[in-house]
């Protein structure tokens, strides 16, 4: 890797202030993992990191309130979420995500601000959260902002936080009576990067389908919400022909992308059948209280 | 630009310092002390070759920035042989062939001591889903599961 300037702010709004608006060459740095693999490919050469390491213990803090809402400091390691037991009974979708993530040691040092900011459409975090209707907080040299999950992604490896802001932390409204399942598919190892992420949180009315978020990730540039399926899933019942007709509906409107773990042909028909299983599953998931 | 800073550290129960520049990886500092336990193989993550432990946290050394350990404690696979013994788990290696070349066993050592650490009696599905991110070219991975199992049988 190429020499560059470290920076080791003591506040999350001194780092603020250490990132520059019009310099790609600087960026804030969490667990460095994501940021290492680039520079060792030679695809990032930074000028200047500024590392998150040293912001303070409360943004790695994983609170969930009373009402069930959870909350996650941006450098909350994966690992430390994963092990957190109060989050995992309160999200179990998020328990049963995690050990399929890379492996102990990438989660070991891996933050929850890193695996939303990267914009890696492959990242198995940010589809589930935006299911879950998450939003996370951005905070600028001026003001800050909050931001729903579905709606951080603009693009393969592209977000809408700005080169001089952060994240703070990310909320995840509370599950309530909700319903919610992530299907990760791997071509090769189960732990590998997906080929196809489909995530789902909904509402089951006796067999009635409402408030349907449906998201899709790793077959797609970025994470996006299927709107047209959930528009068919919505108000329906999740019989065999209306979640065909879903999976249909996904895969007219998901561009989907291929890569080395799937060619379009093989991602759309994953995607085709992948969107019921995913709602069959959270169907069939344990109610949370 | 890039300024060398000087960063302190337990390294295997000893209080060490040294002056390391930001672009320098775990693996690069161990290197520095004479520890070749951890080495960079895949440098990517994925093999665990370069495991060491942070904090009680097993990290891979490749993609893990030295000066991160700075004010932590870092133990490597040296650290189980130093009174001259070995550990029931490199024992336990041993005693089952763990290993043909012995490049992957350092990480797999170290992984092992970790997983047994959290849960001392794990099921072969713990043992494989803890041990996925390592990677063993030989392919000794039955003969590694026995010897954690064995290791795991005669306590640590
Ligand atoms: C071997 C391996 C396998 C992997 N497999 C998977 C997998 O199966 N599924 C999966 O989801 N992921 C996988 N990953 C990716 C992993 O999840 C990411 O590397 C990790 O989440 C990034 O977190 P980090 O803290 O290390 O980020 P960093 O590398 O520190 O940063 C990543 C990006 O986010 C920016 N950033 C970091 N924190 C903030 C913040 N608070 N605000 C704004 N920007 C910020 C950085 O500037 C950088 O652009 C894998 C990684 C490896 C090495
Ligand atoms: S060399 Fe670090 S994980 Fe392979
Ligand atoms: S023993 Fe040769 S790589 Fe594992």
């Amino acid at each position: 890797m190429t020499p560059f300037e470290l920076m080791e702010p003591q506040t999350l709004q001194e780092a603020v202030g250490l990132l520059d608006p019009d310099d790609a060459s600087v960026r804030p740095v969490a667990g460095g993992t994501a940021l290492m693999l680039m520079m060792k490919a030679g695809v990032f050469a930074p000028t200047r990191l500024v590392s998150l390491q040293h912001i303070g213990a409360q943004h790695s803090e994983i609170g969930v309130s009373g009402a069930g809402e959870l909350r996650i400091g941006a450098m909350a390691t994966l690992s430390a979420l994963e092990r957190n037991t109060k989050a995992a009974e309160a999200f179990p979708v998020i328990a049963r995500m995690l050990p399929r993530l890379s492996n102990v040691r990438v989660r070991n040092v891996a933050c929850v601000g890193g695996a939303l900011a990267h914009g890696d459409p492959h990242m198995d975090l940010p589809p589930v959260l935006a299911a879950l209707g998450a939003k996370v907080s951005i905070v600028g040299p001026k003001e800050s902002r909050d931001v729903a999950v579905d709606e951080l992604y603009t693009g393969y490896y592209e977000t809408v936080v700005g080169r001089n802001e952060l994240i703070a932390d990310v909320i995840v409204p509370a599950m309530q009576s909700r319903k919610a399942a992530y299907l990760k598919i791997t071509a090769r190892s189960a732990d590998d990067w997906p080929a196809l992420g489909v995530a789902v949180a909904l509402h089951a009315d006796g067999n009635t389908l409402r408030d349907v978020r449906l998201v899709a990730s790793a077959a797609t540039a970025m994470v996006m919400r299927l709107t047209e399926a959930e528009k068919i899933l919505n108000g329906a019942s999740a019989d065999d022909a209306t979640l065909k007709r879903a999976g249909d509906a996904a895969v007219a409107e998901a561009p989907i992308i291929g890569d080395i773990r799937g060619s379009v042909a093989y991602k759309r028909e994953l995607l085709r059948v992948g969107v019921g299983r995913a709602v069959r599953q959270a169907l069939s998931s344990r109610p949370t209280h | 630009m890039s300024v060398a800073r000087t960063i302190h550290f337990t390294l295997n129960g000893r209080k060490v310092s040294t002056e390391i520049e930001p672009h320098h990886n775990l693996v690069e500092l161990l290197q520095r002390f004479d520890l070749f336990g951890a080495r960079e193989s895949c440098g990517q993550g994925l093999c665990g070759c370069c495991t060491a432990v942070v904090d009680g946290q097993p990290v891979s050394g490749c993609l893990y920035f030295a000066v991160m350990v700075d004010g932590k404690s870092v133990t490597t696979v040296e650290a189980f042989d130093a009174d001259g013994a070995l550990s029931k788990v490199q024992q336990a290696f041993i005693d089952h062939g763990a290993f043909q070349c012995g490049f992957c066993t350092p990480g797999f050592v170290l992984m092992t001591h970790q997983l047994l650490q959290d849960k001392p009696n794990p099921s072969d599905d713990d043992i494989r889903d803890y041990l996925s991110g390592n990677l063993c070219r030989c392919a000794a991975y039955p003969e590694i599961i026995a010897a954690v199992k064995a290791a795991a049988r005669a306590g640590r």
